[in-house]
């Protein structure tokens, strides 16, 4: 029924909800038992994740090309796997059971299908999601009220995220994405601080719009006729389903009708690697290089039967073919105003989520409010979110747009801009809060400016691509930096919420001596805030070096600037360590230091922090990059090389 | 781990051993305070007084100091290992012809002598950097994106590495580094002693209660320290290229944050590591910025690379050899791009040109600019490490000036010079080995390693940074009462001498000022500390007097360092000292607009000598001027003396040459001259030759001057302190504006805080509002407004459509009411209704059937 790679990670996906289902089954009363069973269910898919990590990587090693070092082999790549999957299924072959895509029909009225599969992009972030999730359910041994239900809610949240990172449908992208909404909006506005109602109301209503947003994306693109580019199996399927109709008697109305039926085939579609392709059809037609897209040819016999399906280009196909494509080529999706609306529509309702500047002020009202753990997750893995669905969705899809040309300087640019914006005003807002979690969410919005950054770094100049390994530089960088500020954002939202649990209070004039009763936290704290502001040999470095080396290629005011803030960064941090750890307080000379709970919680990030930033490609860069590279690859093969 | 094929492993092994320790100690400490709340019994109670239980550890100190002089051995042999296989030759000062640079093939000696690899000549052509073989060099990857061989597969890459490369240089300042910290190391066992009571008292800080501070000892914590900065400043001379050396630097300015932060429970101390860590900081912005332009523009950030790129090689593929060896090669562009994007550049003679040359590092090439007619011109598109590019030329100046923004904050010079003096928070040891010998020295370190790199522009520019700063830090020194001040002022004033030195081409005088300065300059501190241990923590100068009889140890050693720092013949200062003379001398006689470059360092020799007695007398000679500080005074004990004898030996032996009269026949001048890049040549062929001819009449000027020049300090130094002929009170007075000027340290403090700091914090809480009260104004508006609209639309619904559809209800019960009255009861009524309801009935019948049959 499911290949084994379907079903572990279909697996991954359900089993917190399975479960969260099987919590229902516990009296109210038994919290201690609630909490072990929903930790064991997050170890479990954990665990799991874990597994499909290394089967990933044993995936990589096994198809290498040339003399290049294994992990580089194209044949790995999520698109060649999913065409060989599709080639596979078409001719009625079993699946590959390791090769972690697999699609199976759901909804066939409009062509929704149960598509899931990972690649380097998504597959760092699964497992960041898993081992937050279960850390953070570590942490979540405090919460007191309603056990329950807190347990159900977040297992159901941590189904959304890994099912989201792992959906190639874009309609079940979409589902997993709207089933995180809600159980967040309770986990903070029930669990949450004292203003938590606005919180939770704010963060819902601000996500949504962007969910609004994806979704009128998402029905554009439904209701794109793409039968040029679907796979070829597919265009048969499409063509024999058509109405039957004679053929007419003489051979000279022959090409007529095959016109005419050719015609009439139809395609929508929600799968995002067919979107890609059309996106990248749209580039080549907006920039002029209409012949070289490549599109669904069907091939006649003599009987009038169609025997086969090929893809040729748009200007090796004879007059009645290229006809039809360039009627295709006339639909809104290919013209200049639908590219740049539905990419600022998906960009926007991204963004939402990352949060980029405007759109970021529901951040620290919600981080603030929500209880420890959830802000570990919102920060965490939530955030990442809105990177992915940029990286996965928004710019494949309309990769027209990044480039088009608003008021003197291309998308691409503005978008940088913005994540400047993020990055400098995010550093400075820091420094002004007063309240603990708040500069820490403020930190949060500075480091996502760099993900932003490193990913609009496309430079085209006259319609050539300049410096392309500078972009693949800042987009390795953007990727690593968004797996890198999840573990440091989250070590940092708890150890705050390790102080607020003794102090009560998160106000930064108020401490001051901590370092003294509790010195495992201050080295603990020590080491995961230097890690935010960029130290080398931890993690946040990394991703920080690498997208301000890849920026100078695209502008050099982006470059210096981003360069310039790390003195902000140093500073807020700096000022931060003093005004909590050091100096002296005897109010606080009684507290306790951490406990082994929240030691435990915290040594893994402590250690991933440390061990990212020493062996960044052997841990991670090495394995993920090629994906990374690989998507760089594909969008600047649409353009010519400088 | 081979280390007879590959001997340069021997220190990076040298560099770990530190990291190793650093580690052992850290994960004993996290274990220690772990275990601590279950203590009370079981595998608690084990674990706790496993790892030190309740008393402060001494364990610190022995692994610390162990890792570090296991590190010193390896090293030594190392240096040893190295000079066999490299030996230095002693042309250095003849045959220095302008231009003409063929015994700079010191490589083809050591290529042979280590090892012969005939293959790699087709690679290696150009002994523009000192030739080491792969035995002393190697490199691995960090991060890659992609593949590196475009044409093989088609893929983009680059690649950040990290790697080692031994030169000489590196060699004599690794042995420098660990034999100094070794020292440093064992004064600290001693000095540090008190954080081994139980519990320590701070006597600086206050409580609200009134009385002084009690705290546990933190007596390992700083030997853990020590051992990151140890390797982290042994990865910093190791490191092969830009970006090993950046992840360096920021680790050693963390490391110094912690250290001057050690009691951080003094606000004087957090702020001053916070101030440290942000100016170093400011610096590195810069650096980030140079990284950037060479990582752009020349695609790789290897030191070997980058010079083989940016100046012209000895040879060319062809082993033709290359007039222009070493220079900066300039282009000018000629004509629009063409139509695939390749724009032709023509090499111009006369260094005009708006763009430099950037030579492939492939095996195929031809030189430009190599005299021949087909040479002239080059024809570039896009980077690619093999092929040509171009730089802008005003690009690479600033990618210089960047990196030397960098090496400006961490060693101090103006004008991010301020955190230096308030680095003296920290325990004496740690201003020893990091404000004066090694930290700090870095900065001096990378402009000698990237000296290739810098344009004539940058180097101007150095030169003058540097001369500012030896003379603003010496004028306040001259005032300063703390003395620790008075040391850490020195410090960056003889940074200045070493930037200055480097800057007019003096690359050796400037490297080996930076040797020898680590040696005197440490045993400076390190006396410093033993006066400071022995008054039981005093340093104000006006307090102390007549403790040469109490610590005669220290006092001589002490001036021993004095002495050197002041160039007295035959002390190593002495060597140094004339060497930046001498190329100060050279330089300004070359280039007369420029004789600042020389009067600077000369004018302050002799403040420096001044001062530098001043502490002298002021501390060991004279009338105590605090009796109960002279009562209680002490000599320490022999593990902080005996490392004060060994660096007194030092500073006296550590230049010295044959004949050790000559002051540029130094065997450390020589060492290091092997690894002088082709580049200081090559720019200044002119003062070079001026210089380092021997008959000449430079260097006997030179001695001169700097002798008359110390002679007036010291004479200066003896009448106001020693001989009281002069009052110094009485100076102060005459002078006061300018007293005031030096005492408040030329006011950049106030400076900063006006210009940076303040409207730093008022730009932040600038975006603090825009945020809370602008956007989130907007989005609470647009809440408020919904709620509003929804309101309207709730009136709307109540107070209109309900209105019609309770209109319509009571319509119809008005008519239901009035229907009703139709049933009476009454039979006769009902009647009446029945008949004309069939009338009516017969009526309507007869009308429609008289129309249909009008239809028809």
């Amino acid at each position: 029924m499911l290949d084994n790679d379907m079903l572990l990670m279909t697996l991954v996906i359900f089993l917190p909800s399975v479960f969260a289902l099987g919590l229902l089954f516990f009296p109210n009363d038994w919290k201690e038992g609630m909490r072990w069973f929903a930790l064991l269910g997050s170890g479990i898919t954990l665990v799991l994740s874990l597994f499909m990590l290394v089967d990933y990587l044993n995936l990589l090693d096994q198809a290498p090309t040339g003399d290049r070092a294994p992990w580089h082999g194209s044949a790995a790549s999520l698109d060649a796997r999913v065409e060989a999957e599709n080639t596979r299924q078409a001719s009625g072959q079993p699946g590959d059971s390791m090769d972690y895509v697999g699609k199976r029909p759901w909804i066939r009225r409009f062509n929704i299908e149960y598509f899931l599969g990972v690649d380097g992009i998504s597959m760092p972030l699964l497992v960041l999601t898993t081992a937050l999730s279960f850390l953070a359910l570590i942490a979540s041994w405090g919460i007191d009220r309603y056990v329950k239900g807190y347990l159900m809610l977040f297992l159901l949240l941590e189904t959304g995220m890994v099912g989201t990172f792992l959906a190639l449908d874009f309609f079940l992208f979409y589902i997993f994405w709207e089933v995180m909404l809600l159980p967040m909006y309770f986990l903070i506005g029930v669990w949450g601080g004292p203003r938590r109602e606005y919180a939770a109301i704010k963060f819902f209503l601000y996500t949504l719009l962007g969910s609004v947003f994806i979704l009128i994306a998402m029905l554009g693109f439904y209701f794109t006729d793409v039968s040029p580019f679907i796979e070829p199996a597919a265009y048969k399927k499409a063509f024999d389903a058509l109405p039957r109709s004679t053929p007419p008697r003489g051979p000279q109305f022959f090409a007529e009708w095959r016109a005419e039926r050719e015609g009439q085939v139809e395609a929508h579609t929600f799968d995002l690697l067919v979107l890609k392709r059309v996106g990248a059809a749209a580039f080549l037609h907006l920039t002029g290089r209409t012949d070289e897209i490549k599109v669904n040819v069907p091939v006649w016999n003599n009987a009038n039967q169609v025997t086969a399906v090929e893809q040729k280009e748009i200007g090796q196909l004879d007059e009645s073919q290229k006809k039809l494509a360039m009627s295709k080529l006339e639909q809104p999706f290919f013209t200049r105003g639908f590219q740049v609306a539905m990419f600022l529509l998906l960009f926007i309702g991204f963004a939402i989520k990352l949060p980029m500047f405007p759109f970021h002020t529901w951040l620290p009202d919600a981080h603030v409010e929500a209880p420890t753990p959830i802000s570990m997750i919102l920060a965490g893995v939530l955030l990442k979110l809105g990177g992915y669905g940029i990286l996965r969705i928004a710019v494949p899809i309309c990769p027209w747009a990044t480039q088009a040309d608003i008021w003197g300087s291309s998308l691409a640019w503005w978008i940088a801009l913005f994540g400047i914006i993020n990055i400098v005003y995010g550093a400075f807002a820091a420094m002004a809060q007063t309240d603990f979690k708040k500069l820490v969410a403020y930190s949060s919005i500075s480091h996502m400016g760099y993900v932003i950054l490193g990913i609009a770094a496309w430079r085209v100049v006259e319609g050539r691509t300049v410096g392309e390994q500078y972009w693949a530089w800042g987009m390795n960088g953007a990727m690593f930096q968004m797996m890198a500020h999840g573990i440091s954002s989250a070590g940092m939202f708890f150890l705050v919420g390790v102080i607020y649990d003794r102090a009560h209070h998160r106000n930064l004039d108020n401490f001051r001596g901590l370092m003294e009763p509790m010195p495992l936290y201050g080295g603990v704290s020590a080491i995961i805030f230097f890690a935010a502001l960029g130290l080398p040999g931890l993690c946040g470095f990394v991703g920080e070096v690498m997208v301000v080396l890849g920026t100078w290629n695209f502008s050099r005011t982006f470059a210096i600037l981003a360069a310039l803030t790390v003195v902000i960064t140093a500073a807020y941090i700096l000022w931060t360590m003093q005004r909590v750890y050091f100096g002296v307080n005897p109010a606080y000379k009684d507290y306790e230091d951490m406990n082994l709970r929240e030691l435990v919680t915290v040594a893994p990030l402590v250690v991933l922090a440390i061990a990212l930033g020493v062996f960044p490609s052997y841990l991670l860069l090495s394995w993920m990059e090629p994906s990374v590279t690989g998507l760089v690859e594909n969008l600047v093969s649409l353009t010519g090389r400088g | 781990m081979d280390f007879v094929e590959h001997p340069g492993r021997l220190y990076v092994v040298a560099t770990l051993l530190p990291l190793a320790s650093f580690f052992l100690l850290l994960l004993l400490g996290a274990i220690r305070n772990a275990a601590r709340p279950y203590r009370e019994s079981g595998l608690g109670r084990t674990i706790y007084q496993l790892c030190g239980g309740d008393r402060p550890n001494t364990i610190g100190a022995y692994v610390a100091t162990t890792a570090i002089a296991l590190s010193c051995v390896l090293c030594l042999v190392g240096l040893v290992w190295f000079l066999q296989t490299h030996p230095v030759s002693d042309s250095h000062g003849h045959a220095h012809a302008a231009g003409h640079h063929d015994d700079h093939g010191h490589a083809d000696d050591h290529g042979n002598k280590a090892g012969d690899k005939p293959a790699e000549k087709e690679h290696d052509h150009s002994a523009i950097v000192e030739h080491v073989d792969d035995a002393w060099a190697e490199r691995i990857t960090f991060a890659r994106v992609g593949s590196l061989r475009p044409e093989v597969d088609k893929r983009i890459g680059l690649e950040l590495q990290l790697g080692y490369r031994i030169d000489h240089l590196a060699a004599v300042m690794f042995a420098m580094v660990t034999f100094i910290a070794t020292l440093i190391h064992l004064f600290s066992a001693g000095y540090m002693r008190e954080e081994l009571d139980t519990p320590v008292v701070d006597h600086q800080v206050h409580l609200p209660s009134g009385e002084h501070l009690h705290r546990r000892g933190r007596y390992s914590r700083f030997f853990m320290y020590l051992s990151l900065f140890c390797f982290s400043m042994l990865n910093l001379v190791l490191a092969d290229n830009l970006f090993q050396v950046f992840v360096s630097w920021e680790l050693v300015g963390v490391c110094s944050f912690l250290l001057i932060g050690f009691y951080y429970e003094r606000q004087s101390a957090s702020n001053a590591a916070n101030k440290a860590f942000i100016t170093n900081r400011v610096g590195d912005a810069g650096f980030i910025i140079g990284m950037l332009i060479l990582w752009t523009y020349v695609g790789t950030l290897n030191f070997q690379d980058l010079t083989q790129r940016v100046r012209a090689p000895q040879s060319d593929a062809h082993n033709e050899h290359y007039a222009l060896h070493g220079q900066l090669v300039r282009l000018q562009p000629e004509g629009e791009p063409s139509a695939d994007g390749r724009q032709l550049y023509r090499w111009t003679p006369d260094g005009s040109g708006s763009h430099v040359a950037l030579f492939p590092m492939s095996s195929h090439w031809h030189g430009i600019g190599n005299q021949e007619e087909q040479n002239q011109e080059i024809r570039v598109r896009g980077g690619r490490i093999d092929r040509y590019g171009v730089i802008p030329y005003f690009m690479l100046t600033i990618a210089g000036l960047g990196i030397f923004l960098g090496c400006v904050g961490k060693s101090a010079q103006f004008p991010l010079h301020v955190w230096l003096p308030d680095a003296m928070e920290g325990p004496t040891p740690v201003s020893a080995l990091i404000h004066a010998a090694t930290m700090v020295a870095a900065g001096v370190y990378l402009v000698g390693r990237a000296f290739p790199l810098f344009t004539p522009e940058a180097r101007m520019v150095i030169a003058y940074t540097g001369g500012i700063t030896l003379f603003v830090a010496a004028t306040i020194a001259i005032v300063m009462n703390d003395i620790k001040k008075v040391l850490a002022y020195s410090t960056v004033s003889q940074l200045g001498y070493m930037m200055l030195a480097l800057g007019i081409g003096g690359w050796v005088a400037g490297l080996l000022h930076l040797l020898t300065h680590a040696f005197f300059k440490a045993l400076l501190f390190l006396g410093s500390g033993s006066v400071i241990f022995g008054c039981h923590h005093e340093q104000d100068m006006r307090k102390m007097g007549g403790l040469l009889t109490k610590m005669p140890v220290t006092a001589v050693t002490m001036l021993v360092g004095v002495l050197a720092i002041a160039g007295t013949p035959l002390f190593s200062g002495w060597y140094s000292k004339d060497a930046i003379i001498a190329q100060g001398l050279g330089f300004a006689a070359v280039y007369p607009q420029h004789l600042l470059l020389l009067a600077l360092p000369l004018i302050t020799a002799g403040i420096t000598c001044f001062y530098m007695f001043r502490m002298w007398f002021l501390t060991f000679t004279g009338e105590p001027k605090d009796h109960h500080v002279y009562e209680h005074a002490h000599e320490s004990p022999r593990i902080m003396t005996i490392p004060l004898i060994v660096l007194a030996i030092f500073s006296v032996i550590v230049a010295w040459g044959w004949p050790v009269w000559s002051a540029h026949d130094s065997f450390l001048g020589k060492v290091l001259h092997a690894a002088q890049p082709a580049a200081v040549t090559a720019d200044l062929s002119v003062v070079e030759s001026l210089v380092h001819d021997h008959d000449g009449w430079v260097h006997p000027a030179a001695g001169f001057l700097a002798f008359f020049a110390a002679a007036i300090g010291v004479i200066f130094a003896f009448l106001v302190y020693h001989f009281r002929t002069l009052d110094a009170a009485d100076t102060k007075e005459q002078f006061a504006p300018l007293y005031r000027l030096f005492e408040r340290k030329w006011y950049f403090d106030e400076l900063y805080s006006a210009l940076l700091v303040r409207p730093a914090l008022v730009v932040a809480n600038w975006c603090r509002l825009v945020d809370a009260k602008g956007i989130d104004g907007v989005v609470d508006g647009t809440g408020r407004a919904a709620v509003a609209v929804a309101k309207g639309h709730g009136i709307f619904d109540q107070g209109a459509i309900d209105r019609v559809a309770n209109a319509v209800a009571a319509a119809s019960q008005a008519v239901g009411a009035g229907l009703r009255r139709i049933q009476t009861g009454r039979l006769r009524h009902y009647v009446v209704f029945l008949v004309l309801a069939a009338v009516g009935t017969f009526l309507v019948l007869t009308y429609f059937l008289s129309l249909a049959r009008a239809d028809q």
